[in-house]
C-alpha cells in the first residue's frame, strides 16, 4: 500500500528566469530571495502608508467572462488587503546563475516551443525541472484580450507596434518611480542592494503590453468541446488494427495502441501538438523595444531540495518520477498563475505595490503549488485497500475481501440509499469512470480452463510485448475514466462531515472505479540474480568450496545480486546464413565478453570478504587477457556472472588433481610458496597474478581465448614462470605439460595428456551441458571446424565437448579453458549454475577418470591440424568488424573474414547478435497511480486524485471550475480531453451533482448537475442486497455484480447498434422493445461510447 | 520501447558527434490483431510473415553507415570523421538483434538512417554534449521538446592518456518521443546508463594507468609545455572510444547492452489488465467443440462406442464444427448459416413469424423457449435445418439439442428440436402431450394462402405450416416475460436485424444470470422452498412460466460454470475466480 516519507515543502524553490538576445539573462523571480515581513512590521507600515488603491480596482473590475479574468478579479478584491508590503525582494541567491546556465543551456536554441527539463544536483541534492518559453512576442493581434483597457495599450498602435515619445518618457519615469519606492521599501534590508532589485523589477515597469489569454485559440469555441475531441477521437479510432472481430478488449487496446503509435520513433516522429508552448503575458517592450528583442525566453523552474537520508531521498523520486504528468500539470498551473501576477500587477500604477503585488502573488501560487502538488499528493492519506487492484492481486484471501467488500456494500445500500443516492453515486460512477467496462466486456476466445484463472487480457498483453507502452500511463487514464468518445477526465469527490461514513463510500467505490494493476519486472540476463534456484546453486557451492579451501564463500550470493550492465555479445546459434561464422570470433576473444569491472559501491564492499584465494584466480585471468593491466583485480572479482564459478573451479580442480595424484596437497601451502617466489621476478604484480595462477594450474591449460599477439609475451612469461615451477615439482607436473603445448603442439601429446585429460575431461561436461541446453555447443562447433578445416568437418557427429577440448590445445596459448569457460559464462547468460553443477558431478565422478581420458585423446589427435590453422593472423586493421589493430587481435583465420566481407556485401545486411535470454523476477508495483490516486478521507480537497473523501465543500466550491478548466486544458494524459468532470457526493445534503468544465453552474449553491439514477444500476443494487440477505455466499454475489455488469455492457451493445440506424432516439422505442428507460440512457450511452464512438456524436 | 540510445561523444576536433545508436523496430501490426485467433496455431505463421515484413522494413532502414561509401547517407562524411568520431568502421553493416518472442528488433549503427531521426539524434547529441548544463558534467539530465523529442541524457568522461585534460567527453542518451514514458523511466534508465558507464570508465582506466605506467603523459607535456597546444590536440584527438578501452568487441557489446536496455526498460513496468467472463454461450460452444475433439480422437483410437445414444452429439458437433472454423465459435453462428444457405427459407425469426402467423409463431417459441419438443415434418430438409437456425437462437446454446432430419421419431430427452420426414409416424402421445408442439410443413392448397411477402420468396409459397400441440398455449396466458419482449422486438418494424439479435444475446444472457443464480441456489445450496420463491421473486421470474423456463435453462448452463460453483462450495477458501 501507498507510504510516503516526510517532505518539507519549505525546500521547493521557485525560480523565474528571462533571456534575451540583447539584455542577456534577468532573475525575475527567486523565491529564496523573498523574505516574508512580521505581521507587526507590516501592521506598522500600514499605519505609514496611505492606502492607494483607486486606479487598480476600477481597471480590474472590466474584465469579460474569460477564466482568467473571472478569477483575476477574485485574487484583485482579496488584495485589497495587500497594499502593505507582505515581503522583501532580497539578492537573489548566488547559484542563481548557475542555474539559469541550466535553465537555459549554454548555448541558445533557437526552437520556439516549450522546452522541459529536469536538472538532478548532487550537492545538496536537488532535482530541478524547468520548462522554458519562448515569450510571444507581438501579439497584439489577439484581440479577444480582456484587458483592452489597461492604460498601456490605449496609447498604442496596435498595427506598427511602435512607441511615442511620451510613452517613452512615462517608462522612463516608471522606472525612476519604482526605483525610488523599491530602495525606500527595503530600506531594512542592508545587504539586499537596491540597485540590484530594481534591475530585477525593472520587468514589472516595463511589460506593459496586452495579452491575449492563454490557451485560447481563435474559434475556438468552450462548448464545442465535445464535438471536436469525438470527431477527434472518432477519427483516430478508425484505422485502428482490433485484435478480434469483437470488440472485446478494445477499447483498453486501442488506446495503448495509439499510444504506442503516436509516440512512436520508428518512422521519423509524429508532429503532435502540445500544451502551450509560449509564455503569455507577452513580454514586449514598449513598441520599438519589442522589435529589438525578438528572442526571448522565460523559464520556470521549481527546485526540489531532496531530503538528506537516502531512503528518503528515494521515496521521493520515486515519487516525482512515477508521477511526473501530475507534477508537470501543476507547473502549468504556476506557470499560470504567474502570468496572471504580471498582467494584474502591470495595471498598478504605484510601482511599489506592483511589485508587492507581483511578488505576493507568485508566492502565493508558489505556496499554493508547493501544497496541493507536493505536501497534499504526497502526504495525503490513501485508501489502504482499493477492493478492485486487492481482489485483482493477491489470491489468498480473496473470500474475505469479498465478504468485506460485500458487507459494505450492502450496508450503504440499505442505509443511504435516501432518495436514491447510493444509485445515483454509484450511476454517475459508472458513468464516467468508465474503466469497469472492459473488465466486463465478454471475451469471444477463452482458454478453456480460463474460468478459474484470472481473465488477464491477452491481446493487451502481446501489445505490451511487441509494442511497449507506458502502464503507468494506461493506468492513469484508466483511473480518470478517459477511455470513452469524447474523452472525459473525471475524478470523484465525497463530501461529508461523518468521516467513517465518507470512509465506507470510498470504500466500496474503489471496487468500481478500476484501473490495470502494475507489476515492476526485472529483466536479468545472467541468470544469476533474484531467483532462488540461484541463491540454491550458490549455497552449494559454498558447501563445495567449504571442503576446499574458501571459508568465506557465503559471499559470493552477496555478488551475484548485481550483474555487469554491459552486456556481452553473444554468438548465435549458426543455423542460417551465418555458416560462414561472421562473428566468430566473439567467442574466441574474452576481451569484450569478459567479466567486467563491476561498479557499484556495494560490490566493492564486498571484496575484502571475497577469499584471497578467489580473488587472485580471477585476477590472473583478467591479466593474462588484457596484457598490461595492472592491478584492478579487485574490481574484477566482483564482477558477478563468472565469480561462483571461480570461487568453485579450484577446489574442483584440486580435487581431481588430487584424486589423481593421489595426494592431500594444501592449496594454500602451493600458493605461499609459488607467491613467495615469483615475488622474486621482475614484475612483482604481474608474476605475484601469474604465480597464485599457476597454483591453479588446471586455470591455465588451453586456452582458445587469448589473443594470439599476446603469444610471444605468453611464451616468454610461461617461461620465467617454468623457472620458478621447475623447483616446485608438484605443480611442475601440469605446468609443464602446458608450457609445451605453447611451445610446440606436436610435442605435447604425452605430457599434456595427462595433465591436460583431467581439465579437458570436467570442461567437456561442462559444455556438454551447454550445448544441450541451449545449442550453443553446436554454435562452438562450428566454429571449431572452420578452423580445423576438412578433417574436423567429418567430426560432425562429435559431441561438442569433444571439439572444444580440441580446441583448447588448439589455441596453444596455454592458459586456461578456465578463461574460455569464463567468457562463457559470461557469454551466454550465465552458464555457471550449469557448469557449476555439472562440477560438482565431475567431482562425484572424479575417480572415473578413465572415461574422461577420451577427449584428451582425441584432442591430441587433431593437434596439428589446428595449430597450423591458428597462427595466420590477422592483419588487415581495416577489417570490417575490427576497429582496431594495436591491440590483440582475434585468432580468426582469413578466410573467414573474407568470406564474412563478401556475404556481406552480398546481402547487406546487419550483424547478428542475439540477445541473452532473459529472466524475469517480477514483484508488484506499489508506486503507481492505482494506489497514490484513491485517496481516503482528507482535510482538503485535492484536485489530483481520482477519488477521496473531504469534510465540506468550501473549498471546491472556491477552485472546482478553475481546476476543471484547467484539467481540460493541460491534460495530465498528454492527450486532448474533451471535457474533464468531478461527481461530487454530498452525503450531508444526500445529492450527487456532476460538475463539468463545460458549463458553467449558473447557480452558486450547486457545483453541478444532479445526477440522473438509472433503473438499471438501481435494479442492481436491489437484487444484491436481496441476494445477500438471502445469505448467498459473498464471492457470489460479486459474480452476480460482475454478470449485472456484463448485461450493462450488452444493452450498451444492443443500443449502439439500435443507433446506427437512428439519428433520433425514441425514447419509447428503447423502453418498451429494448428494456432501456430514459434515466438509463446517459449511463449506457457512456459505456457505448467505449466501444462504439459513434454514440456520442449521435447521442450528445 | 519506442527509443533511441546513443552513444555521443564530443570530438575535440569536430565537436559533438554521435557514436553508435541502437534503435527498435516494432512489428507493423500488434501481434494478434486481424486474426483473431489466439490459438497458438496461427502464431506461427503469423510470426513468419511478421518476419518477412521485419526483414523488408529492416533493409530499408540498413543501408551502410558511418564512413561508408554510400554518399547519401545523412552521416557526415569520411574527411569530418576522425577515429574519436567513429563507431564502427566504414563498411560495417552495423548489428542486429532479433527478439523472437516479441518480433522487435534492435539495430545498431552509427546513426540512424532515416533522415528525420537522424537529425533527432544529431540535435539530441549537441544538446547533450555542448548546450545543456549539467551540474558537475557528469550526470544526468533531461531536456527536450515536442519537435525534437525528449532526451534523457548522462555525460560522462572517460580517461585518456593523450587527451586534453586527460579525458574526453562522451554522453549516453536515450531519445524517445513519450516524455512521459522517458521521465517514468528516470530512476531505471539512471541505474543502468550509470553501470554502462562505470564499466566503461573502468575499462578505460585500466588502459589508461597502463599507459601513464608506461609513459606518463602529464611529465611529457611538462616538457614540451611550450609545443602549440593545438598540434598535440591534433596529433591525439583521433583516439577511438575501442583503443580507450582496448575492447574491440566493444561496439557488439553496446550494441547488445543498449539493446537489453531498451529490451529491459520495455518491460520494466507490465499491466495486469482483466477482461471480462466469457458469456455462457461461449463457454457451451467450446465444451462443446471440446468434447466433439474428444470424441472423435476415441474413434479414431479404440472400438466403436455406443453409437446410437451419441447420435444428437454428433450432429450437433457436425454443426458447429461446420461454423465454428469461419465465425471462431462467434456465439451467433446462425447469422453465417443463414447466410450461406441462400435456398434456405427462413432469414431471421422476424422472418418466420411472418411467414408462420403472428399466433402461430408465438405458440411455437412458447414451446421453444420452455424446452419442450419442438417437431418439424417437412420433405425439404433444408427448409427445417433453417427453421432450427432460426428457432435455436432464442435458446442459449446449452439448451439446443437438434437432429436435423431423421426418418423415425427421437425421444424429447434426446433432441428438443427435431426434424422429421412427412412419413414417420409420431407417437400419439407425443401428439396429445403438451410438451411438444409439430410444425407439419405441407405443400400449399392454394397459392394465395399465404401471400407472397417478398418477390423472391418463391420457396414459400410452395408450402403451408400448421403448427399444433396437445395443448394450445391460451391466447391470454402471459407466458414467459422473455417471450413477450422477444415479441415486442419483432414486432417493431424500426428495429434492424441487427438489434434484434442484440436484443436477443441481451435478453438470453440477461435470463442466464437468473439462472446461474437460481442454480446456485437450489442445485448447489439445496436451499429450502420458500427461500426459492423469495429468490424467484427477486429475479421477477416468479410467474410459472418464468420458473418453467428458468428451470429448463438450467440444462444449458455450461459445465465449467456448473463445475466452479460446486468447486468453490466445496472449499470455500479457495479464490473466487471472477473478479
Amino acid at each position: 500500500s501507498w507510504s510516503s516519507s516526510e517532505f518539507d515543502l519549505n525546500e521547493i524553490r521557485l525560480i523565474v528566469y528571462q533571456d534575451c538576445e540583447r539584455r542577456g539573462r534577468q532573475v525575475l523571480f527567486d523565491s529564496k530571495a523573498v523574505r516574508k515581513i512580521d505581521e507587526a512590521v507590516i501592521q506598522k507600515m500600514a499605519e505609514d502608508a496611505p492606502v492607494k488603491t483607486s486606479v487598480r480596482t476600477c481597471q480590474a473590475s472590466s474584465g469579460n467572462n474569460s477564466i482568467s479574468s473571472h478569477n483575476l478579479s477574485i485574487s484583485v478584491t482579496q488584495n485589497v488587503k495587500e497594499q502593505i508590503p507582505k515581503y522583501q525582494y532580497t539578492r537573489p541567491a548566488s547559484d542563481v546563475n548557475m542555474l539559469g546556465e541550466m535553465m537555459f543551456g549554454s548555448v541558445a536554441m533557437s526552437y520556439k516551443g516549450s522546452t522541459l527539463k529536469i536538472h538532478y544536483i548532487r550537492s545538496p541534492p536537488q532535482l530541478m525541472i524547468s520548462k522554458v518559453f519562448s515569450a510571444r512576442v507581438g501579439s497584439f493581434s489577439g484581440s479577444n484580450n480582456n484587458l483592452q483597457d489597461s492604460f498601456e495599450y490605449i496609447n498604442q498602435d496596435p498595427s506598427l507596434g511602435k512607441l511615442s515619445s511620451n510613452q517613452n518618457g512615462k517608462y522612463f519615469h516608471i522606472l525612476c518611480v519604482l526605483q525610488l519606492c523599491s530602495s525606500k521599501l527595503l530600506q531594512g534590508v542592508s545587504e539586499g542592494g537596491p540597485l540590484r532589485l530594481i534591475r530585477s523589477a525593472s520587468f514589472f515597469a516595463a511589460h506593459s503590453t496586452p495579452v491575449d489569454m492563454p490557451s485560447r485559440g481563435q474559434n475556438e469555441d468552450r462548448d464545442s468541446g465535445i464535438a471536436r475531441s469525438a470527431s477527434l477521437s472518432s477519427l483516430l479510432v478508425t484505422p485502428f488494427p482490433s485484435p478480434s472481430s469483437s470488440s472485446s478488449s478494445s477499447s483498453s487496446y486501442q488506446r495503448r495502441w495509439l499510444r504506442s503509435q503516436t509516440t512512436s520513433l520508428e518512422n521519423g516522429i509524429i508532429p503532435r501538438c502540445s500544451e502551450s508552448t509560449s509564455f503569455n503575458p507577452s513580454m514586449v517592450f514598449l513598441g520599438v523595444l519589442a522589435e529589438i528583442f525578438l528572442m526571448k525566453k522565460i523559464a520556470i523552474s521549481i527546485i526540489f531540495s531532496l531530503p538528506e537520508k537516502e531512503d528518503a531521498q528515494r521515496n521521493f523520486q520515486d515519487f516525482f518520477f512515477s508521477h511526473f504528468p501530475l507534477f508537470e500539470s501543476h507547473m502549468n498551473k504556476l506557470k499560470y498563475a504567474i502570468e496572471k501576477a504580471m498582467i494584474s500587477c502591470r495595471k498598478i500604477a504605484e510601482s511599489s505595490q506592483r511589485v508587492q503585488v507581483y511578488i505576493s502573488r507568485v508566492m502565493d501560487a508558489l505556496g499554493e503549488f508547493s501544497r496541493i502538488t507536493i505536501w497534499n499528493l504526497y502526504s495525503v492519506p490513501r485508501i489502504a485497500e482499493p477492493v478492485w487492484l486487492n481482489m485483482m492481486s493477491s489470491t489468498l484471501e480473496k473470500n474475505q475481501l469479498c465478504q468485506r467488500f460485500l458487507k459494505e456494500f450492502t450496508f450503504l445500500i440499505e442505509q443511504i440509499n435516501k432518495n436514491q443516492f447510493f444509485a445515483a453515486l454509484l450511476t454517475a460512477v459508472l458513468t464516467y469512470h468508465l474503466a469497469w467496462v472492459p473488465t466486463v466486456m465478454p471475451v469471444d476466445h477463452p482458454p478453456i480452463k480460463a474460468f478459474s484463472e484470472k481473465r488477464t487480457s491477452h491481446f493487451v498483453n502481446m501489445l505490451a510485448k511487441s509494442h511497449p507502452y507506458n502502464p503507468l500511463w494506461a493506468q492513469l487514464g484508466d483511473l480518470y475514466g478517459a477511455i470513452g468518445s469524447p474523452v472525459r477526465l473525471t475524478r470523484t469527490v465525497v463530501v461529508g462531515k461523518r468521516k467513517e461514513l465518507v470512509q465506507r463510500l470510498l470504500y466500496v467505490l474503489t471496487y468500481f472505479i478500476r484501473c490495470s494493476e502494475l507489476q515492476e519486472n526485472q529483466l536479468t540476463w545472467s541468470e544469476a540474480v533474484g531467483e532462488e534456484e540461484q541463491v540454491l546453486n550458490g549455497s552449494k557451492i559454498t558447501t563445495a568450496l567449504e571442503k576446499g579451501e574458501i571459508e568465506e564463500s557465503d559471499y559470493v550470493v552477496v555478488t551475484v545480486k548485481n550483474e555487469p550492465a554491459l552486456v556481452p555479445p553473444i554468438l548465435p546459434p549458426k543455423n542460417d546464413r551465418s555458416k560462414n561464422h561472421t562473428i566468430a570470433e566473439w567467442v574466441y576473444n574474452p576481451k569484450g565478453t569478459y567479466p567486467v569491472p563491476a561498479s557499484s559501491k556495494e560490490k566493492k564492499e564486498t571484496i575484502g570478504k571475497v577469499s584471497q584465494n578467489s580473488e587472485t584466480s580471477v585476477d590472473c585471468l583478467t591479466s593474462t587477457l588484457h596484457k598490461g593491466a595492472t592491478d584492478s583485480g579487485k574490481r574484477t572479482v566482483t564482477d558477478t556472472g563468472a565469480v561462483p564459478y571461480h570461487f568453485e573451479e579450484p577446489s574442483n580442480l584440486e580435487d581431481l588433481t588430487d584424486v589423481r595424484k593421489n595426494k592431500k596437497q594444501n592449496d594454500r601451502k602451493v600458493e605461499k610458496q609459488l607467491s613467495s617466489r615469483s615475488s622474486a621476478l621482475p614484475c612483482p604484480e604481474r608474476s605475484g597474478h601469474r604465480s597464485s595462477h599457476l597454483e591453479k594450474v588446471t586455470f591455465r591449460i588451453g586456452s582458445s581465448a587469448s589473443p594470439e599477439s599476446d603469444l610471444e609475451t605468453r611464451r616468454r612469461e610461461m617461461e620465467e614462470n617454468l623457472k620458478v615451477l621447475r623447483e616446485n615439482p608438484e605443480v611442475i607436473h601440469c605446468a609443464s605439460s602446458s608450457t609445451n603445448l605453447t611451445v610446440d603442439a606436436s610435442q605435447n601429446q604425452k605430457e599434456s595428456c595427462e595433465a591436460a585429460s583431467l581439465p579437458y575431461s570436467k570442461h567437456s561436461i561442462c559444455y556438454a551441458q551447454i550445448s544441450s541446453c541451449e545449442g550453443q555447443g553446436s554454435m562452438l562447433n562450428n566454429q571449431r571446424m572452420e578452423n580445423t578445416g576438412t578433417e574436423v568437418n567429418s567430426e560432425n557427429t562429435v559431441p561438442g565437448e569433444l571439439l572444444l577440448s580440441v580446441d583448447n590445445v588448439e589455441t596453444v596459448t596455454l592458459p586456461s579453458i578456465k578463461e574460455t569457460r569464463t567468457s562463457c559464462s559470461g557469454n551466454l547468460e550465465g552458464y555457471s549454475p550449469g557448469c557449476v553443477e555439472v562440477d560438482s558431478a565431475v567431482k562425484k565422478e572424479s575417480l572415473k577418470l578413465g572415461a574422461k581420458d577420451v577427449p584428451c585423446g582425441d584432442a591430441r589427435r587433431k593437434t596439428p591440424f589446428r595449430v597450423e590453422g591458428d597462427i595466420p593472423r590477422n592483419e588487415s586493421s581495416d577489417s570490417a568488424l575490427g576497429a582496431s589493430d594495436e591491440e590483440g587481435d582475434c585468432c580468426i583465420p582469413d578466410e573467414v573474414r573474407h568470406d564474412n566481407v563478401s556475404k556481406r556485401l552480398e546481402e547487406f545486411a546487419e550483424v547478428e547478435l542475439p540477445l541473452p535470454r532473459s529472466n524475469t523476477v517480477s514483484r508488484q508495483c506499489v508506486k503507481n497511480f492505482g494506489r497514490s490516486l484513491l485517496g481516503g478521507y482528507c482535510h482538503t480537497y485535492v484536485p489530483d486524485l481520482v477519488l477521496h473523501g473531504v469534510n465540506n465543500d468550501e473549498k471546491l466550491k472556491q477552485c472546482l471550475l478553475a481546476d476543471l478548466l484547467h484539467a481540460m486544458h493541460h491534460p495530465v494524459l498528454d492527450e486532448p480531453i474533451a471535457e474533464a468532470v468531478c461527481i461530487i457526493a454530498d452525503t450531508d445534503k444526500w445529492n450527487v451533482q456532476v460538475a463539468t468544465s463545460q458549463r458553467k453552474m449558473m447557480d452558486n449553491m450547486k457545483l453541478g448537475k444532479d445526477v440522473l439514477v438509472s433503473s438499471q444500476v438501481s435494479s442492481l443494487l436491489q437484487s444484491i442486497l436481496q441476494l445477500y440477505k438471502l445469505n448467498l455466499p459473498a464471492d457470489f454475489c460479486i459474480m452476480h455484480l460482475e454478470d449485472r455488469l456484463q448485461e450493462m455492457y450488452l444493452k450498451s451493445k444492443m443500443l449502439s447498434e439500435y443507433l446506427r440506424g437512428h439519428t433520433r432516439v425514441h425514447i419509447k422505442e428503447l423502453g418498451i422493445v429494448l428494456g432501456i428507460e430514459s434515466n438509463d440512457l446517459p449511463l449506457l450511452a457512456a459505456i457505448a461510447s467505449t466501444h462504439s464512438p459513434y454514440v456520442a456524436q449521435i447521442l450528445l | 520501447m519506442n527509443a533511441i540510445v546513443a552513444l555521443c561523444h564530443f570530438c575535440e576536433l569536430h565537436g559533438p558527434r554521435t557514436l553508435f545508436c541502437t534503435e527498435v523496430l516494432h512489428s507493423p501490426l500488434p501481434q494478434g490483431a486481424g486474426s483473431g485467433d489466439i490459438s497458438g496455431q496461427n502464431e506461427q505463421a503469423e510470426e513468419e510473415e511478421g518476419g518477412i515484413q521485419m526483414s523488408s522494413r529492416i533493409r530499408s532502414h540498413s543501408p551502410a553507415e558511418g564512413a561508408s561509401a554510400d554518399s547519401s547517407s545523412p552521416g557526415p562524411k569520411k574527411s569530418d570523421m576522425c577515429e574519436g568520431c567513429r563507431s564502427l568502421a566504414g563498411g560495417h553493416p552495423g548489428f542486429v538483434s532479433h527478439d523472437k518472442e516479441t518480433s522487435i528488433k534492435y539495430v545498431s549503427h552509427q546513426h540512424p538512417n532515416h533522415p528525420q531521426l537522424f537529425s533527432i539524434v544529431r540535435q539530441a547529441c549537441v544538446r547533450s554534449l555542448s548546450c545543456e548544463v549539467c551540474p558537475g558534467r557528469e550526470g544526468p539530465i533531461f531536456f527536450g521538446d515536442e519537435q525534437h523529442g525528449f532526451v534523457f541524457s548522462h555525460t560522462f568522461f572517460i580517461k585518456d592518456s593523450l587527451a586534453r585534460g586527460f579525458q574526453r567527453w562522451y554522453s549516453i542518451i536515450t531519445i524517445m518521443m513519450d516524455r512521459i514514458y522517458l521521465i517514468n523511466s528516470w530512476p531505471f534508465l539512471l541505474g543502468k546508463i550509470r553501470g554502462i558507464i562505470d564499466e566503461l570508465q573502468g575499462k578505460a582506466l585500466k588502459v589508461f594507468e597502463a599507459e601513464q605506467f608506461g609513459c606518463p603523459q602529464r611529465a611529457q607535456r611538462m616538457n614540451t609545455a611550450f609545443t602549440p597546444f593545438l598540434h598535440q590536440r591534433n596529433g591525439n584527438a583521433a583516439r577511438s572510444l575501442t583503443s580507450l578501452t582496448n575492447d574491440e568487441n566493444l561496439w557488439a557489446c553496446l550494441h547488445t547492452s543498449f539493446a537489453w536496455l531498451l529490451k529491459a526498460c520495455g518491460s520494466r513496468l507490465t499491466e495486469k489488465l482483466l477482461e471480462g467472463a466469457p458469456t455462457e454461450d461461449t463457454l457451451v460452444q467450446m465444451e462443446k467443440l471440446a468434447d466433439l475433439q474428444e470424441e472423435s480422437e476415441g474413434w479414431d483410437g479404440s472400438e466403436e462406442e455406443e453409437k446410437p445414444s451419441s447420435q444428437p452429439d454428433v450432429a450437433e458437433g457436425q454443426e458447429l464444427s461446420k461454423c465454428s472454423p469461419e465465425t471462431s465459435l462467434m456465439p451467433d453462428c446462425n447469422r453465417w448459416n443463414v447466410a450461406h444457405r441462400r435456398l434456405s427459407v427462413f432469414r431471421s425469426l422476424r422472418h418466420m413469424r411472418q411467414v408462420l402467423g403472428a399466433s402461430a409463431f408465438r405458440m411455437l417459441a412458447w414451446h421453444v423457449l420452455m424446452g419442450n419438443q419442438v417437431i418439424w415434418k417437412a420433405r425439404d430438409m433444408d427448409l427445417v435445418q433453417s427453421a432450427f437456425d432460426v428457432l435455436r437462437t432464442m435458446l442459449p446454446v446449452g439448451c439446443v439439442r437438434i437432429i436435423p432430419y431423421s426418418e423415425q421419431y427421437e425421444e424429447a430427452y434426446r433432441c428438443n428440436f427435431l426434424g422429421l420426414s412427412p412419413h414417420v409416424q409420431i407417437p400419439s402421445h407425443i401428439l396429445s402431450s403438451e410438451f411438444a408442439v409439430l410444425v407439419e410443413v405441407r405443400a400449399a392448397t392454394r397459392s394465395t394462402l399465404y401471400p407472397t411477402l417478398l418477390e423472391d420468396e418463391q420457396s414459400l409459397n410452395k408450402y403451408e405450416f400448421v403448427v399444433t400441440s396437445g395443448s394450445p398455449v391460451a391466447a391470454d396466458r402471459v407466458g414467459p416475460t422473455i417471450l413477450n419482449k422477444i415479441e415486442a422486438a419483432l414486432t417493431n418494424q424500426n428495429l434492424s436485424v441487427d438489434v434484434v439479435d442484440q436484443c436477443l444475446v441481451c435478453l438470453k444472457e440477461e435470463w442466464m444470470n437468473k439462472v446461474k443464480v437460481l442454480f446456485k441456489f437450489t442445485k448447489v445450496d439445496s436451499r429450502p422452498k420458500e427461500d426459492t420463491q423469495k429468490l424467484l421473486s427477486i429475479l421477477g421470474a416468479a410467474e410459472e412460466d418464468n420458473v418453467k423456463l428458468l428451470k429448463f435453462w438450467m440444462t444449458g448452463l455450461s459445465k465449467t460454470y456448473k463445475s466452479h460453483l460446486m468447486s468453490t462450495v466445496r472449499s470455500p477458501t479457495s479464490s473466487e475466480s471472477r473478479n
